[in-house]
C-alpha cells in the first residue's frame, strides 16, 4: 500500500514539474480589463475606439518594462476601480476574497459538527 | 382592438385567482378529503385565458399593431415573421407573459398531478402559487403592460435590437424560463408543506420530479444563452462571469444541491429543514436575478431599457417572500435528533451542498459586492472572471474527488472498501494527464489539478458503468450525469489551456504567419439582405503542420431597423476544435481588423451540457415508472 502511495506521489510531482507559469500574455491584461464605453465587455473583445486606444497603452506600458500588476494599478489610478475586472486585494475588498473561504471553512465545520453530534 | 381583449384576459385572470384562493380556502376548512371539481375547473380556465391572453400578444406582433408600444417598440412589419413572433417574448413586458404563462401551467399541472397527496397540502401549494400569480399580473398589469396603447398609432415599428434577432431567441427565454419560474411550484408546495405539517417523507415524493424538470430546463437554457454568447457577441468565448449569467447561475446551484437533497429526505427521513429551505432559496434566488436583470442596476450585456419603477415593484415582492418564508420557516422548525454516519451516503448529499452554496454564495457575494461598493463608498469596482477563476477553480479539484466517490458508498453506514480503486483510478488519472502535458504543452499547477480530478471522476463513474452493466443494477441517471459533469470540466480545462488567440491587421490581399498558421485575406464583398447590409470577408486560413485549409467569412452587417452595426464571427467547427474568425472595420483606414482564435472541444462541451441535462430528464422517466 505505502509503496503505491509513494509511486502517487511521484507522478503527481512528475505532472507539476513540467507545469509552467504562463509567461506575460498580453491578451490575459486585454481580458482583465473592461471597456468602459460598452455593455460588460473586456477591452479585448471589444472594437470600439476606446478598447483600441487603452490597447496601444498596455502595450506601450509593457516595453516600459511594467509588470501585470503595475499596469492593472496604473489603469485603476487613471479610470477608476471600474476598469479593472480583478478586484484588487484592499480593505474594501477584503470581505469579497475573504467571504468564500469563510463560507468554505464554516460550512466543512457545519458538516463536521452535524455528523460527530449525532453520534453521541 | 387586441389591447382591450388582452387587458380584459389579464383582469379576468388576476379575478379567476382570487376565485381559485376563496374556493381552496374555503374547502380547506371543510371536512372530506376530495378537492371540488370547481377548482380543478376555474384551474383549468385561467390556464387557457393565460394562453389565449400571450396569444394575443404574439398575434399583435404578427400583425404589427403598433397601437400597442410593445409592438411599436419590438417590432417592424418588414421583419421575418419567425422574428416577429420571438420578438414577443424579446422585451421586458412580453417575458413576463412567459413567466405568467409558467406559473399557470405549472400550478395546474402539480394540482392535477398529485392526487395521491392530501388535500389541504395541495390546495395549500394552489393557494401559495396563486398569490405568486397574482403578485405578477399586478406587476404586469399597473407597470409593464404589454397592452398599453399609444396615440396616434405609428405608422412603423421601431424594430427589434439586431443582436436578438436570432434563432436562440425563439429558444433560450422559454427554456431558461421553465427552469427558475418552474422552482416557483416548489416554493409553494414547501410553503404549503410547513403550514400543513406535511409528512417529510412524502413531501420530498411529490416535489423531486418537479426540480428535476426545472433543473433539466435551467441546464439547457444556460447551455443554449453560452452557445447564442459564443456566436453571436464575437469574442468567442461561451461564460463571462457577467452578472446576468450569474443570474441564472444561482438557482441553478441552490436546484442541484436540493435535488441530492431531497433524496436523503426520501430515502431516510433526514433534512426536512435543509430541503424545505433550499426550496424557498431556489425561487427566491429566481426572482433576486429578475430583480437584478430588470431594475437596471447591473451593467450587463442583457440591457432590456431599464426602469427603476420596476425594481421598486419586484423589490417589494421579493421582501415579502422572503419575510414570509423565513417567518414561516422559523415557526415551524422543529430540531430532529437523526443519526448520521461520517462515512455514509447521507454525509456525501451534505459534501455535495456544502459545494453547491460554496460556489452559490461566491456568486452571489461577486455578483452583489460592486453594487455595496457603489452605495456605500461612491466607488464602483468590477468583479469579473479573474476573480471567479481564482476563488472558484481550485475548489473544484477537490470537489470532482467527493463526487466521483460518493455515490459508491451506501446509506446509512459504510465500509471503505474501495480505496484499492480508487488508488487506481488517481494513478490513472495521473499518467493520462502526464501525456496530455508532456506531448502537448505543459499547463499551471491549478490547471493539473483540475483535469486530474475530473478524469479521476470520468474513470471512476465509466467503472461503476461497468460495474451496473453487469449487476444490471441501473442507475443510469447518475452515472449520465456524473460522466457528462466530468467530461464538461475536462473540456473546459483542456479548451481554456489549449486555445490561440490572435488579434492582428489585415489589407485585403495581405498576408500574416504566425505558429503553424498563415491568414490571408481574400477578398471582400458587399451583400444585400432583406433586413441588412454586409460586408463579407473572405480569408484563407492554412494550418501549415496538418496541410489544411480553411475559408471563413465573417461579416459586419448594417442593420436599418434599428440602424445598428454588429460583427459576425465565421466559426468551423470539427470534433477536436473550432477556428473562430471576426473582422471589424478601422476608421479611416484600410485596415481590418481581425481576431483569430483556434477553441479546441467547442463542440464537447456543448454535447457535456446536453448530457447532464438529460441525466436529469432520465431520472423523470424512471421516477414515472415506478409510480
Amino acid at each position: 500500500m505505502k509503496i503505491r502511495i509513494i509511486f502517487l506521489i511521484i507522478i503527481f510531482v512528475f505532472n507539476n514539474l513540467l507545469a509552467s507559469e504562463k509567461s506575460l500574455d498580453i491578451n490575459q491584461i486585454y481580458k482583465n480589463l473592461r471597456c468602459l464605453v460598452c455593455q460588460g465587455q473586456s477591452i479585448s473583445d471589444s472594437n470600439s475606439d476606446f478598447a483600441q486606444t487603452i490597447k496601444l497603452v498596455v502595450k506601450d506600458l509593457i516595453k516600459e518594462g511594467k509588470s501585470e500588476n503595475e499596469i492593472y494599478s496604473f489603469m485603476a489610478d487613471k479610470y477608476g476601480d471600474w476598469i479593472v475586472y480583478k478586484p484588487q486585494f484592499s480593505k474594501q475588498n477584503f470581505i469579497l476574497w475573504i467571504f468564500p473561504y469563510i463560507v468554505l471553512v464554516g460550512g466543512a465545520l457545519i458538516i463536521f459538527h452535524f455528523i460527530r453530534r449525532k453520534k453521541g | 382592438m387586441l389591447s382591450n381583449l388582452g387587458n380584459s384576459l389579464l383582469f379576468l385572470n388576476a379575478i379567476f385567482s382570487f376565485i381559485i384562493i376563496y374556493f381552496s380556502s374555503k374547502s380547506i376548512k371543510s371536512v372530506g378529503e376530495t378537492i371540488p371539481s370547481k377548482i380543478f375547473k376555474i384551474s383549468l380556465i385561467q390556464t387557457s385565458f393565460v394562453m389565449s391572453c400571450f396569444f394575443t400578444l404574439v398575434a399583435a406582433f404578427i400583425i404589427s399593431d403598433f397601437s400597442l408600444v410593445n409592438v411599436y417598440e419590438n417590432s417592424h412589419s418588414e421583419k421575418p415573421l419567425f422574428y416577429k413572433i420571438a420578438g414577443t417574448w424579446g422585451s421586458h413586458e412580453g417575458s413576463l407573459m412567459l413567466w405568467i404563462i409558467i406559473l399557470t401551467i405549472f400550478s395546474f399541472l402539480f394540482l392535477i398531478k398529485n392526487k395521491n397527496h392530501p388535500k389541504n397540502y395541495r390546495l395549500y401549494t394552489l393557494i401559495f402559487q396563486n398569490i405568486i400569480i397574482l403578485g405578477f399580473l399586478f406587476f404586469i398589469l399597473f407597470n409593464s403592460n404589454p397592452f398599453a396603447t399609444v396615440s396616434p398609432v405609428p405608422k412603423e415599428g421601431l424594430g427589434l435590437n439586431p443582436i436578438l434577432q436570432d434563432p436562440a431567441l425563439v429558444i433560450h427565454p422559454p427554456l431558461l424560463y421553465i427552469g427558475f419560474v418552474g422552482s416557483s411550484i416548489y416554493f409553494s408546495a414547501a410553503m404549503a408543506s410547513l403550514v400543513t405539517d406535511y409528512s417529510e417523507k412524502q413531501f420530498a415524493y411529490s416535489i423531486k420530479n418537479w426540480v428535476l424538470v426545472s433543473w433539466g430546463f435551467q441546464s439547457l437554457g444556460i447551455l443554449i444563452g453560452s452557445i447564442w454568447a459564443y456566436y453571436e457577441l464575437g469574442w468567442g468565448g461561451f461564460w463571462f462571469w457577467d452578472p446576468v449569467e450569474n443570474a441564472s447561475l444561482l438557482p441553478w446551484f441552490a436546484m442541484t444541491a436540493l435535488f441530492h437533497s431531497v433524496i436523503v429526505l426520501e430515502k431516510r427521513n433526514q433534512l426536512y429543514f435543509w430541503v424545505i429551505t433550499l426550496c424557498l432559496m431556489t425561487f427566491i434566488l429566481s426572482v433576486t436575478g429578475t430583480f437584478l436583470v430588470r431594475s437596471g442596476i447591473l451593467n450587463s450585456v442583457h440591457t432590456f431599457a431599464s426602469d427603476p419603477s420596476r425594481g421598486v415593484f419586484i423589490l417589494i415582492f421579493l421582501s415579502l417572500m422572503i419575510f414570509s418564508s423565513i417567518y414561516l420557516l422559523f415557526k415551524k422548525y422543529k430540531t430532529s435528533n437523526s443519526f448520521i454516519n461520517s462515512n455514509s451516503k447521507e454525509t456525501f448529499v451534505l459534501i455535495n451542498n456544502w459545494f453547491m452554496l460554496f460556489y452559490l454564495l461566491t456568486v452571489l457575494i461577486g455578483t452583489l459586492y460592486p453594487i455595496i461598493t457603489d452605495a456605500l463608498t461612491n466607488n464602483k469596482i468590477s468583479v469579473g472572471p479573474p476573480f471567479y477563476n481564482a476563488v472558484i477553480f481550485p475548489v473544484v479539484a477537490v470537489f470532482l474527488f467527493f463526487m466521483a466517490i460518493g455515490p459508491n458508498t451506501k446509506w446509512i453506514k459504510n465500509k471503505f472498501n474501495d480505496i484499492k480503486n480508487f488508488l487506481f483510478f488517481l494513478a490513472s488519472a495521473l499518467v493520462i494527464n502526464f501525456l496530455i502535458v508532456f506531448f502537448f504543452k505543459s499547463y499551471t499547477v491549478i490547471s493539473n489539478l483540475i483535469i486530474i480530478s475530473s478524469l479521476f471522476l470520468i474513470i471512476s463513474t465509466m467503472f461503476d458503468l461497468v460495474k451496473c452493466f453487469k449487476n444490471s443494477n441501473f442507475d443510469l441517471a447518475r452515472i449520465t450525469s456524473h460522466l457528462s459533469f466530468g467530461f464538461l470540466v475536462l473540456f473546459i480545462g483542456l479548451n481554456h489551456n489549449f486555445s490561440i488567440e490572435k488579434d492582428f491587421n489585415l489589407k485585403v490581399g495581405e498576408t500574416i504567419s504566425f505558429d503553424n498558421y498563415e491568414i490571408k485575406l481574400k477578398r471582400l464583398s458587399l451583400k444585400d439582405f432583406s433586413n441588412y447590409k454586409a460586408v463579407i470577408g473572405n480569408l484563407e486560413v492554412k494550418n501549415m503542420k496538418l496541410g489544411e485549409v480553411n475559408i471563413l467569412s465573417p461579416e459586419i452587417r448594417i442593420y436599418d431597423n434599428p440602424s445598428t452595426l454588429t460583427y459576425e464571427a465565421a466559426i468551423k467547427t470539427n470534433l477536436i476544435k473550432d477556428y473562430y474568425l471576426t473582422m471589424s472595420n478601422i476608421d479611416r483606414s484600410e485596415f481590418y481588423n481581425i481576431k483569430f482564435q483556434k477553441k479546441p472541444m467547442m463542440i464537447w462541451i456543448w454535447i457535456s451540457v446536453i448530457m447532464l441535462s438529460l441525466g436529469g430528464f432520465l431520472r423523470v422517466f424512471k421516477n414515472a415508472n415506478n409510480n
